[in-house]
């Protein structure tokens, strides 16, 4: 009985550390990526723009799974009893989109392309074990990548 | 080309800046106060209703499991039934001691075991080990343990604890299950299960109390009831959990109560041997 306390306390605070650790280090690599691929343009629009030169165009994707922590769980399944905003699924969320857009941009970049059109999203969670417990959720982002056609 | 541009998209959107823990601390003190409060309430119920279920009931209840326990299970030597018949023979005469109610009463069963330990449950039986005798000095410590588990009958505390445990144990599984991690459950039962030791706790002071009442009406005074403490305090007993987390008192509160309700008597009381079958089985086990 105390055993289980202990254990219950020990791996919440460890997820708690190391959680946001691990959170507020992503953050970071993530405004910074942005701000290095921003000269890449993203639309989700599906239609290309009007003057575009003619281009080669050809599907990214970028796919990110991401786990959340002990801490996170525990916070939501209170929440979950009162309702409201689930925080700490949100920033984990916001996490998993950014990336899986920069790991789509990295893939454009790497085809040599100046424009990604068309971009969609792809949530799901994948862990559905247990107790129907979410334990960590992927985010696909996909869109067509036009490369000048360099005459 | 018209100039078309990606810009920086402010943060804090999607992202609460509120410190996590805060909203943590909040929502753990909240619902662990709610769930406190439940069991609480539960708890004096079921101690209220217990009141209106009457003893012949909470004994046909118990009659089923004991009668083929002692039947088939446990064969008593001569030498235990001599034991069993004289502690049986005790707590007649400290039953009538402590007034019992009416149709109440009590039925002391021998269990020749190691445990240090003995218990009151369903229907008026207590349960006594043989560890736990053979380690006590003189009657009046035996008597000690018995008014205490006589007293725990009188109190009705196995079927009060009985449904305190179905009540509360419900409400806690309806309560967790409203969350979708089963680790909030975790939270929610330790937080009930702290709360609901707390009246244990309670029932058990009540008890201690009671039993040196008897031995004072039995004996004319209450000495030597501290031996039963302090050999409880010595035995394997030695790995004690915090206070928190205890279902009975810890130990120097009790002796120290002990003392205290002692403390008109100045003189030392003579104590009264065991008979002698009782020292035996502890010397041929020594």
């Amino acid at each position: 009985m105390y055993l289980d306390l202990y254990i219950f306390a020990a791996l919440l605070v460890l997820g708690f550390f190391f959680g946001r650790l691990a959170e507020k280090k992503h953050f970071k690599s993530i405004i910074e990526r942005e701000k290095k691929y921003r000269q890449l343009l993203t639309f989700s629009g599906r239609l290309l723009p009007p003057d575009l030169d003619r281009a080669d165009a050809e599907l990214v994707g970028g796919n990110v799974v991401i786990s959340i922590d002990y801490f996170k769980r525990i916070a939501a399944g209170l929440r979950s009893i009162v309702g409201g905003r689930v925080t700490t699924y949100e920033s984990l969320l916001e996490r998993a989109r950014r990336e899986a857009i920069l790991r789509m941009k990295e893939a454009a970049i790497a085809k040599g392309a100046t424009m990604v059109v068309n971009v969609k999203l792809e949530t799901s969670s994948i862990t559905k074990g247990k107790g129907q417990q979410i334990g960590c959720v992927e985010v696909y982002a996909y869109g067509t990548a036009l490369s000048p056609i360099l005459a | 080309m018209t100039k078309y541009e990606n810009r920086r998209i402010p943060e804090g959107i999607n992202v609460s800046e509120e410190h996590p823990l805060k909203e943590f601390l909040i929502l753990a003190f909240g619902l662990g106060t709610i769930t406190a409060l439940v069991v609480l309430l539960l708890s004096l119920m079921a101690g209220w209703l217990v009141h209106f279920i009457p003893f012949s009931l909470e004994k046909s209840l118990a009659t089923s499991s004991f009668s083929t326990n002692t039947s088939s299970d446990v064969v008593l030597t001569s030498e235990q039934l001599e034991i069993e018949g004289y502690l049986q023979l005790l707590a007649n005469k400290l039953s009538a001691a402590q007034h019992l109610p009416e149709g109440m009463e009590v039925v002391v069963h021998y269990v020749d075991g190691d445990t240090v330990n003995a218990f009151a449950t369903l229907g008026g039986n207590i349960i006594m080990y043989r560890g736990l005798i053979e380690a006590l000095p003189h009657e009046n410590a035996l008597a000690m343990l018995l008014s205490h588990e006589i007293a725990h009958i009188k109190q009705r505390a196995p079927i009060i604890s009985l449904g305190r445990g179905v009540a509360v144990g419900l409400a806690l599984a309806s309560i967790s299950g409203f969350g979708d991690s089963s680790m909030s459950h975790q939270l929610i039962g330790n937080v009930g299960l702290l709360t609901s030791l707390t009246f244990s706790r309670h029932q058990e002071e009540q008890a201690d109390i009671e039993a040196l009442q008897t031995l004072e009406n039995y004996y004319g005074h209450a000495q030597g009831a501290e031996s039963l403490f302090e050999i409880l305090s010595e035995g394997d007993y030695a790995l004690k959990p915090p206070k928190l987390l205890s279902t009975h008192p810890i130990t120097e509160e009790r002796i120290n109560r002990v003392r205290h309700f002692n403390g008109s008597h100045v003189g030392r009381a003579s104590y009264k041997p065991l008979p002698k079958f009782l020292v035996n089985i502890s010397q041929g086990l020594d």
